[in-house]
């Protein structure tokens, strides 16, 4: 009779080689189930039907092959494969460009958009709205588009992408406030910038204690005004608070030798140089500004951006002062052009007051609550690599079948280990 | 730095340009006296021919005779008033039938347009003193000379709504026609109106 040890034993042998019989039934389930598609390629004329089907099947793996940056709807599906655990993967027919539009509103009385577009060289683009065609590059590169209207969603069509934008922003823009002494320059400015549609406001000092006013006058800050422009150093008694205004995000432009006034020197571009007449008779030929005397922007600061040069000397010159920005332009009768210059000089010069105010100009964006039904996709091919990550060539793609090959070993061992349990057991007692 | 106002008188080819010489000076003496502007001692003499016409955005013309611009004339004058320019052109003669009004007015209307009636109320008559009435008297006037009209009205071609061309004939060019120092006789300045056109003309 057994003893109750020989008995356990037994009853342990039987259990290695149930494990094994079982670990053997899975192998065999396993061999004959169908495997899980992988490493599906997939063109780009029938990715959306293989989408679905991915969705449904969800296979370890995908690589879809592209011919173009594929569309929002695709590079959104792919993306949520992605994330729900399926390895995706993406590689292209040929060379995929970047390409980047966008549109915003111009700072500009009379509204407008300003389209920005940068594309890779090589390939040329095209680029459009509902309307039709606005403008093409033959090799691409980059461009700026200013349009006084755009008709529904912008469009830049290249061989291998369509980036599309809509201009979703639109600005609120306060008057401008003029101060200066009563004279040419401040009558022509101010006349300029109500031609090009400015509201304006100013305040010009006739006689100690008069002053000529037009428009809405209150306290210099940016809920009341676009921008500042200080004429002459008749402003000096406003000059700490357009300082202050400029640091709260205000835009003030220092005309002539403004600067000079302690108050403002610390938001100006930089110094005073001394007056450079203009040179004679230029003022109607085709470089004008030469003809007009000048107080140059000496020992510019650092982070002053030179916009406009005579010679070796900077004429205008832009910086930030905190929140704010200053123009400082040393012009200071920029009257005698619109008056003594060419056909174009009235236009010209009205153009040119109006770009420098609004380079300054603060302007809050206001928001439109929705684009319609307007996709944006204002930059395809990086919107694709942040969604499923870069390129892979099919070859050098992670194709593996880890996971299965590593539950296959481990049924394995477990047959072997459980068998070799068993008959060792068996051989330990004297059984056959 | 603010450029100096200078007062600049127009001449031209036909009549007698310059047959108010002392105005210029007493206007000038005016700005300086009641307004802290900068303005030029003297004033300058321009060809309404000339490019130089441009230098000088207010410019005033006065004469008793009869007035023709040459073409150069009346292409600088449109030129002028369109780029902003203001022409102060004040009828020497006080008469409303008379060679200068009828000529001036006749050529100023083919230069830059019809001249109708200036409103009382406009800017021009508070820019820098008050005139509630509109425009002030000339003695001449009140004197009963040339028309025997008190002119209730100046006439005015319009930019905008901006004054390109200020016609009086209210004859201002007598009223101010004197040497400044014998401003202290009057009991009132009659150069005042003059000092409102110059500040409109500089601030409008």
């Amino acid at each position: 009779m057994r003893s109750l040890a020989d008995r356990a034993r037994v009853i342990a042998e039987r259990g290695a080689r149930a494990v094994a019989f079982a670990a053997l039934a899975i192998l065999f389930w396993r061999a004959l189930r169908p495997p899980p598609p992988s490493g599906v390629e997939v063109a780009g004329a029938s990715i959306e039907r293989d989408l679905a089907r991915w969705t449904t099947t969800a296979p370890a793996e995908i690589h879809v092959r592209l011919d173009a940056a594929p569309s929002p709807l695709v590079r959104d599906w792919l993306r949520a494969l992605s994330r729900s655990g399926m390895r995706t993967h993406w590689s292209a027919a040929r060379p995929l460009r970047p390409v980047a539009i966008v549109a915003e509103p111009t700072v500009e009385p009379d509204g407008g958009t300003r389209v920005r577009l940068a594309s890779a060289v090589g390939e040329p683009v095209s680029i459009g709205d509902a309307a039709g065609l606005i403008d093409s590059l033959a090799t691409g590169g980059n461009a700026e588009l200013e349009m006084a209207t755009v008709e529904g969603d912008l469009r830049a069509r290249g061989t291998t992408y369509t980036a599309s934008t809509i201009a979703r922003d639109t600005i609120a823009l306060r008057p401008v406030l003029v101060l200066g002494v009563a004279g040419w320059e401040s009558k022509f400015t101010i006349a300029a910038l109500e031609e090009r549609g400015w509201r304006v406001a100013s305040r010009l000092r006739v006689a100690p204690g008069v002053e000529i006013t037009q428009g809405p006058l209150g306290a210099i800050d940016t809920s009341r005004y676009a921008a500042v422009v200080a004429i002459d150093t008749s402003a000096a008694s406003s000059a700490d608070a357009i300082a202050r205004y400029a640091r709260s995000g205000g835009g003030v432009v220092l005309a002539g030798n403004t600067a000079r006034l302690a108050s403002l020197s610390g938001i100006a571009a930089g110094s005073v140089g001394g007056r450079v007449p203009g040179i004679a008779g230029a003022v109607a030929s085709a470089a004008p500004r030469t003809g007009l005397g000048v107080f140059p922007v000496a020992a510019a600061r650092s982070d002053a951006v030179p916009l406009e040069r005579r010679s070796a000397a900077v004429t205008v010159a832009a910086r930030r002062v905190d929140a704010g920005r200053v123009v400082q332009t040393g012009y200071d009768e920029t009257w005698r052009w619109r008056m003594s210059g060419g056909e174009e000089a009235v236009a010209a010069h009205r153009e040119w007051w109006s770009r420098l105010v609004s380079a300054v100009a603060y302007a809050p964006l206001v928001r439109r609550a929705s684009t319609g039904d307007v996709a944006i996709d204002e930059t395809p091919l990086a919107s694709l690599i942040d969604a499923v990550g870069p390129a892979t060539s099919l070859d050098a793609a992670p194709r593996s079948n880890t996971d299965r090959s590593r539950t296959t070993r481990l049924l394995f061992a477990i047959v072997v280990g459980a068998l070799l349990l068993e008959w060792a057991s068996r051989r330990l007692r004297g059984a056959r | 730095m603010v450029s100096e106002f200078v007062f600049a008188t127009g001449q031209y080819d036909s009549g007698d340009w310059d047959s108010a010489p002392l105005v210029p000076a007493n206007l000038i003496d005016s700005m300086a006296r009641y307004t802290s502007l900068p303005v030029a001692p003297t004033g300058a003499i321009v060809a309404l021919a000339s490019d130089d016409l441009f230098r000088f955005p207010l410019v005033y013309l006065t004469g008793h005779l009869p007035v023709r611009f040459t073409d150069v004339e009346r292409a600088n004058v449109r030129r002028f008033v369109d780029r902003g320019g203001m022409l102060f052109v004040d009828d020497h003669n006080h008469d409303i039938d008379g060679a200068f009004h009828k000529t001036a007015i006749d050529e100023l209307s083919r230069s830059v347009g019809a001249l109708t009636q200036l409103p009382n109320t406009h800017a021009i008559y508070s820019a820098f003193f008050k005139f509630p009435d509109g425009p002030p008297n000339t003695s001449h006037e009140l004197n009963g000379w040339g028309d025997n009209l008190v002119h209730t009205h100046l006439l005015a071609a319009m930019r905008g709504d901006r004054i390109g061309v200020l016609y009086s004939n209210k004859d201002y060019s007598s009223e101010w026609g004197y040497h400044p120092d014998n401003k202290r006789f009057l009991s009132v300045d009659n150069t005042k109106f003059g000092v409102n056109v110059i500040v409109y003309a500089l601030t409008r």
